[in-house]
């Protein structure tokens, strides 16, 4: 029976529980072992006088004091653009930003050292908004556009027309355990950095460029993260570089490990957009041209925003068929630290501001907001062509929204919501359905690989390592099934080994959603090819002249931990046992698979092609209980109901749904990042940034998969699951506007991401006062 | 001063440890983590919020060891003399994981795993009161840990799906008998530590307190200690002489004495929920929201008070009740009433020589209401934006009178006292309300900061008397019916 669907626990789950699962900071100190902590910009933006380090060199326990002078090779990197420097050169873009390395025996050393170092700097004019930013011409990459039919013409000759801006905030990923690497000083100049990273390769592509070490002399392994949400895609880097420049320069090992406040302050978030949109529609809602120019804040490097930009820009449709369209997109630099990846990166962005643009639309003409999604929804055989050229193919949007219309009694709750406002003094509901059609692969192609080694041992036993790193989403957990199905061995016999750029080079970070999809692909790969040499073999070990058994490869059946051939199943040999036969013949037992996704292009200069090898489809239902006076929001129910095709592990799948769907909906809601006018961030650890609570979990809420078996082009037929519930948090965003609308008296509503308390109390307010109000961005 | 030792004693997963010197100035969760490389335990925010370093904390209580969870991140080494501490290494059952583990193994309790210790710690202990958790159960008891991965539910259900029959209490995993023997044999003795850079001094009297603290000017006085905790967490203080109160059994009492309650100052917020629920409704509301299980454990009401913050979450209340505060020292004890203890920012009523030894609460009178407040980001374990108490006597729709006070609107709590004269004497109207409102907002002079703005606290002061309003008027209506 194939162990493929089953809901197994977590590879690490008993370490989990038991605390005994090893991460970066648990690895015991060695004797000699250095710790390695920063001295960053004290403005966000700021040229570099001097740096006198002088008097922290003499305190007891300090080793070593590093600027960019102390860098061999080159102090400029960035997974795009590079713009980055590890080490400040002359001027500093953001607050935090590093300029002096300390390495030290303790930490009470380390604190000392801080304030004994001397920093000159002459503070110059911040720029922290996207407005500012606009108005200054300040921006990254090149403006993108995708435009299909003519929008003009049709904004000239519609009887309704909205136009607006919408802004939402960043987001901080805060993954529980912090920027966390060690490094390990070997040999010849050698590295070995054990890193709590989504991308070992660019650890060691980016630390042999700036420590001017060959990427043969440094090694990244990755045993697991304390999560990741995109955090530590391109932003573990840095700190891995700095143990690493440590390692090198002392001979000792080196770790870095930050502490929250710290990582919240100097590393990257969920990219702010504030977008400026004008939609034309018919009478019923239907529209029929959409302008959207999508302006986010990249902060003070290019880092990765100019592709989440374009997942934003590629996210724009959310569900809907938009004839005529026209999105534009630029990406603002301020002096911010560098935004980052975070779970969705720019479809949730880039979705949301057209959710909101729905709800614009019901509430302008009175009708209920999920009308306005049944109808603009793409269609299954017409209306299916996105707003770059893709096809939707099987697509079940129209499905998954009638079905959970009816299975969350939104029909029936809609009236019960209505009839509650118009009556209750102290409070407000909402009820609302937001969709998500995630495009799954990378929109940078080449990024579409993936590797994994596969290596059977003489007991039968299996060591798996792919170019996949854990993060808790389960990838190790889905690769165990995968290579256990293909050879059809138990699940326990298949052992996940770390990941390490040694046994995987030229990885491409886990990311995209797309970690069991290349990597298990590639995993698939590597076993069919063993497999197809252990057949060959079979079929001449079970080959028999008095049988009148010919030597046949396609009669080899590998089931059930054994061997045989299907003309004689009786005749069978354990795999345990037959792998150390194969090996006595001198039959290789390892392989390295390799695996690229197949017809994925985009071409960004023109805004068209087909970036995704197929979509990741569901909606939400959310009820919201608003409290008028003080502004508390309660999510009173959430149903879900989503389409990941056929599941390699429900238990594991399930956990990214429920998981994703929070975290959106702490974006949405409570999670705010607040700063001063100098750019340092208030909202530094969780006392003032509040993630969602447990008892912020919806006290009714059904989650459900979508029956759907046609994904053939993916690995066991099943769809990438990481990013795309997250933009199902939307519904809850969508069910306070929804609430508000209800008390508007048909005023329009303004209303940014996060809904906090202030937000919500403060929308209330705008009622009796302005109808539409363009905020200014409070970065 | 009595004879004193100059060592900690304390059992860690049933190991007896003693501690001295430098080390007993350490965090528990650094102690564990670097000197016993118990890494089980995790650090994230080292201020208290996340719960991934929650331990078990077992406290001498009636010659019985009683277990419930702190924050190791928070609690340091010289608050933890005669006490008994479980940690995440010590779950296990004879080298097997507890139904605890096993159902948060199968229920998929666990993603990334870094919150996870702490969940599984904080889940063990809440099945020292009860074999069958409920979600609001676990909602309730679980508010001080954070998990970014699950999204919580697949945790309420392993809560949920615990298999109550291999439940093991912490008494049967390690036989206290030993424990109870050794940690009562030196609780009387007073405590003294010093090094190179610091003093710790633990008396057992309350006299012994007073005269230290006369002799050590700019000393800290430790009690719960959760808010000093992080301060030195994060580097804002950094104290050489530090005392704690919680050997001194005078100040363990709580009890209902000529129509108050009279709480020690080492009572901890949690053992004044028992009360709180019975005499002050509204209050034990409040308490529920001021921290998580761990906070409460730990933080006490005292320690509140004389940490002075406009937003501490109890102050309102105590503001609008007249409470009294007992301030002891080497001559004597006087009272207080609250209302005229603070004198500015962090700033009290309180002699060198003094410390805070009760807090005094009349109960509430038939006819009176009372109605507390707390507007936060997230209603749980969060830091409020505004609180706000209101104190009424009604007679028929009129306002007798009314006290009315708000935290977080200024720099320390205040009383209302132009509302409150407004509404004195008239009938609760909403138009009167309305008016009071107004009136709030021109009492009050908020600041933005990283909690709320200003317009939007001048915005809740008017909207907190109409809820008030409002929530009066629907009791008024269920009365009626």
């Amino acid at each position: 029976m194939s162990i493929i669907g089953k809901n197994i626990p977590h590879d690490s789950a008993i370490g989990h529980v038991t605390g005994e699962s090893v991460f970066i900071d648990d690895m015991p100190f060695a004797k000699n072992e250095l710790i390695v902590d920063f001295v960053g910009s004290p403005y966000a933006h700021g040229e570099l006088i001097s740096v006198d380090t002088s008097e922290a060199e003499k305190i007891e326990g300090i080793i070593g004091l590093y600027t960019y002078k102390d860098l061999d090779g080159i102090n400029k990197f960035g997974p795009i653009i590079q713009d980055e420097h590890l080490l400040v050169e002359h001027t500093a873009t953001f607050m935090g930003e590093p300029i002096v390395v300390i390495a030290g025996e303790t930490r009470q050393a380390i604190a000392k050292a801080k304030k004994a170092i001397k920093i000159v700097m002459k503070e110059l004019e911040p720029v922290f908004t996207i407005d500012e930013a606009i108005k200054r011409e300040q921006y990254i990459g090149v403006p993108r556009f995708i435009i299909r039919g003519d929008v003009q013409s049709v904004f000239k000759t519609s009887e309704h027309i909205l136009e607006g801006t919408f802004i939402n905030g960043g987001q901080e990923q805060f993954y529980l355990e912090s920027q966390a690497s060690i490094a390990y000083p070997g040999e010849d100049n050698t590295l070995v950095i054990h890193s709590s990273t989504q991308h070992p390769s660019e650890i060691v592509q980016v630390a042999a460029s700036i420590l001017g070490l060959q990427q043969n002399q440094v090694i990244c392994i990755t045993k697991r993260m304390g999560g990741g949400f995109g955090g530590k895609e391109s932003q573990a880097c840095h700190f891995a570089v700095m143990a690493g420049l440590v390692a090198l320069k002392t001979k000792r090992p080196a770790r870095a490990v930050l502490n929250k406040d710290t990582d919240m302050m100097v590393t990257g978030k969920r990219h702010p957009f504030q977008n400026n949109y004008k939609v034309a529609f018919d009478k019923n809602g239907m529209i029929t041209a959409l302008k959207v120019d999508l302006f986010s804040n990249g902060g003070a490097a290019a880092d990765l925003s100019t592709s989440i930009l374009e997942r934003a820009m590629l996210h724009s449709d959310s569900a809907y068929y938009l004839p005529n369209v026209e999105i534009n997109g630029r990406v603002c630099k301020t002096n911010l630290p560098p935004n980052t990846a975070f779970r969705g990166f720019g479809g949730p962005q880039g979705t949301l501001n057209t959710e909101n643009i729905i709800e614009e639309i019901a509430h302008y003409l009175k009708k209920d907001a999920y009308e306005i999604r049944r109808i603009n929804c793409y269609g299954v055989n017409d209306r299916n062509i996105t707003p770059y050229g893709q096809i939707i193919h099987n697509n079940v949007l129209p499905e998954i929204f009638d079905e959970l219309i009816y299975s969350s009694d939104y029909t029936e709750r809609l009236e019960a919501v209505k009839e509650f406002n118009s009556v209750s003094k102290t409070h407000l509901k909402g009820i609302s359905l937001s969709p998500v059609k995630f495009g799954i692969s990378f929109t940078t192609k080449f990024l579409n690989q993936g590797s994994a080694l596969v290596n059977i041992y003489l007991d039968g036993t299996v060591q798996v390592s792919t170019g996949g790193t854990e993060m808790g989403q389960g990838l190790n957990t889905k690769i165990r099934q995968i290579v256990a199905d293909e050879f059809s061995i138990d699940y326990e016999t298949v052992r996940i080994m770390a990941t390490s750029t040694e046994k995987n080079n030229n990885t491409s970070p886990t990311a995209a959603s797309s970690g069991t999809d290349i990597n298990g692909s590639a995993a698939v790969v590597a076993c069919q090819a063993i497999r197809d040499r252990l057949s060959e073999f079979a079929a001449q070990y079970f080959s028999s002249f008095e049988n009148g058994i010919t030597k046949a490869k396609e009669h080899i059946v590998f089931k059930d931990n054994y061997i045989f051939d299907n003309r004689l199943p009786d005749n069978k040999i354990a795999f345990k046992d037959f792998v150390v036969l194969a090996y006595r013949e001198r039959v290789s037992l390892g392989e390295r698979g390799f695996y690229q996704t197949p017809g994925v292009d985009f071409n960004r200069d023109t805004g068209k092609g087909n970036p995704f090898l197929y979509f990741t489809n569901g909606a939400a239902v959310s009820e919201v209980l608003i409290d008028k006076f003080t502004g508390e929001l309660k999510v009173l129910r959430s149903d879900i109901l989503i389409d990941i095709g056929e599941s390699i592990n429900v238990g594991i799948d399930r956990g990214q749904v429920i998981g994703g769907f929070i975290q959106g909906m702490g974006w949405v809601t409570g999670e705010e990042l607040k700063y001063n006018e100098k750019g340092y961030l208030l909202s530094h650890s969780p006392t003032t940034y509040k993630i969602p609570n447990i008892t912020d979990v919806p006290d009714i809420f059904n989650v459900n998969f979508f029956k759907n078996d046609t994904n053939i082009v993916n690995v066991k037929k099943s769809k990438a699951v990481g990013e795309p519930p997250l933009l199902l948090g939307i519904s809850v965003w969508t069910a306070v506007k929804h609430a508000l609308s209800c008390v508007s008296s048909g005023k329009r509503i303004n209303l940014s991401v996060p809904a906090t308390n202030e937000e919500i109390i403060m929308a209330i307010d705008q009622f009796e006062e302005i109808p539409i109000k363009i905020k200014v961005l409070e970065y | 001063m009595s004879k004193s030792r100059d060592y900690i004693l304390l059992y860690i997963n049933g190991k007896k440890t003693k501690i001295k010197d430098d080390l007993a100035f350490k965090s528990l969760s650094d102690f564990l983590r670097y000197e016993k490389q118990m890494v089980g335990t995790k650090i994230v925010c080292s201020e208290g919020d996340c719960g991934s370093c929650t331990v078990v904390h077992g406290k001498l209580e009636n010659d019985k060891l009683n277990y419930k969870i702190v924050n190791s991140c928070i609690k340091y080494m010289y608050q933890l003399d005669g006490t008994h501490i479980i940690t995440v290494e010590g779950l296990k059952l004879n080298g097997c994981l507890n139904p605890i583990q096993e159902s948060m193994v199968k229920n998929h309790g666990a993603q990334c795993g870094f919150c996870t210790p702490g969940f599984v710690v904080a889940m063990t202990a809440m099945f020292e009161d009860k074999n069958k958790l409920t979600q609001k159960d676990l909602k309730d008891g679980l508010n001080g840990n954070l998990c970014r991965c699950t999204g919580y539910e697949s945790i309420i259900k392993s809560g949920m799906d615990v298999d109550a029959s291999k439940l093991t209490y912490f008494d049967q995993m390690y036989e206290p008998q030993q424990i109870i023997d050794d940690l009562k044999e030196i609780k009387q003795i007073p405590i003294f530590i010093e090094t190179s850079e610091k003093k710790f001094f633990s008396p057992v009297d309350l006299k012994s307190a007073c005269e230290f603290k006369a002799l050590n000017q700019g000393l800290t006085i430790i009690s719960g200690g959760t808010d000093i905790g992080v301060q030195i967490n994060k580097g804002m203080r950094d104290p050489n002489t530090i005392m704690s109160t919680s050997a001194i059994d005078s100040l363990k009492e709580i009890s209902v004495k000529d129509e108050y309650l009279v709480i020690g100052a080492r009572v901890t917020l949690s053992q004044i929920e028992a009360f709180a629920s019975e005499l002050y409704p509204a209050f034990y509301d409040i308490l529920k929201w001021f921290g998580s299980p761990q906070i409460r454990n730990s933080g006490t009401l005292v320690g509140n008070i004389a940490n002075g913050s406009p937003i501490a979450d109890t102050t309102p209340f105590l503001f609008v009740m007249n409470a009294q505060v007992e301030l002891s020292g080497i001559n004597g004890v006087r009272q207080v009433n609250i209302n005229d203890f603070y004198k500015g920012y962090k700033s009290l009523d309180l002699n060198n020589d003094e410390i805070i030894s009760k807090i005094s609460i009349p109960l509430l009178k038939d006819n009176q209401k009372l109605k507390l407040y707390k507007v936060s980001k997230r209603k749980d374990m969060d830091i409020s934006t505004l609180t706000a108490a209101f104190l009424m006597d009604e007679n028929q729709g009129k306002i007798e009178s009314i006290k009315i006070a708000f935290g977080g609107v200024g720099p320390t709590v205040i009383r209302l006292k132009k509302t409150e004269e407004f509404l004195n004497g008239k009938y609760l109207t909403e138009e009167n309300i309305l008016q009071a409102g107004q009136i709030a907002r021109d009492e009050i002079t908020p600041i933005s900061d990283v909690r709320g703005s200003k317009d939007f606290r001048l915005k809740l002061s008017e909207n907190i008397m109409k809820k008030f309003y409002f929530e009066c008027l629907e009791e008024e209506q269920v009365i009626c019916q």
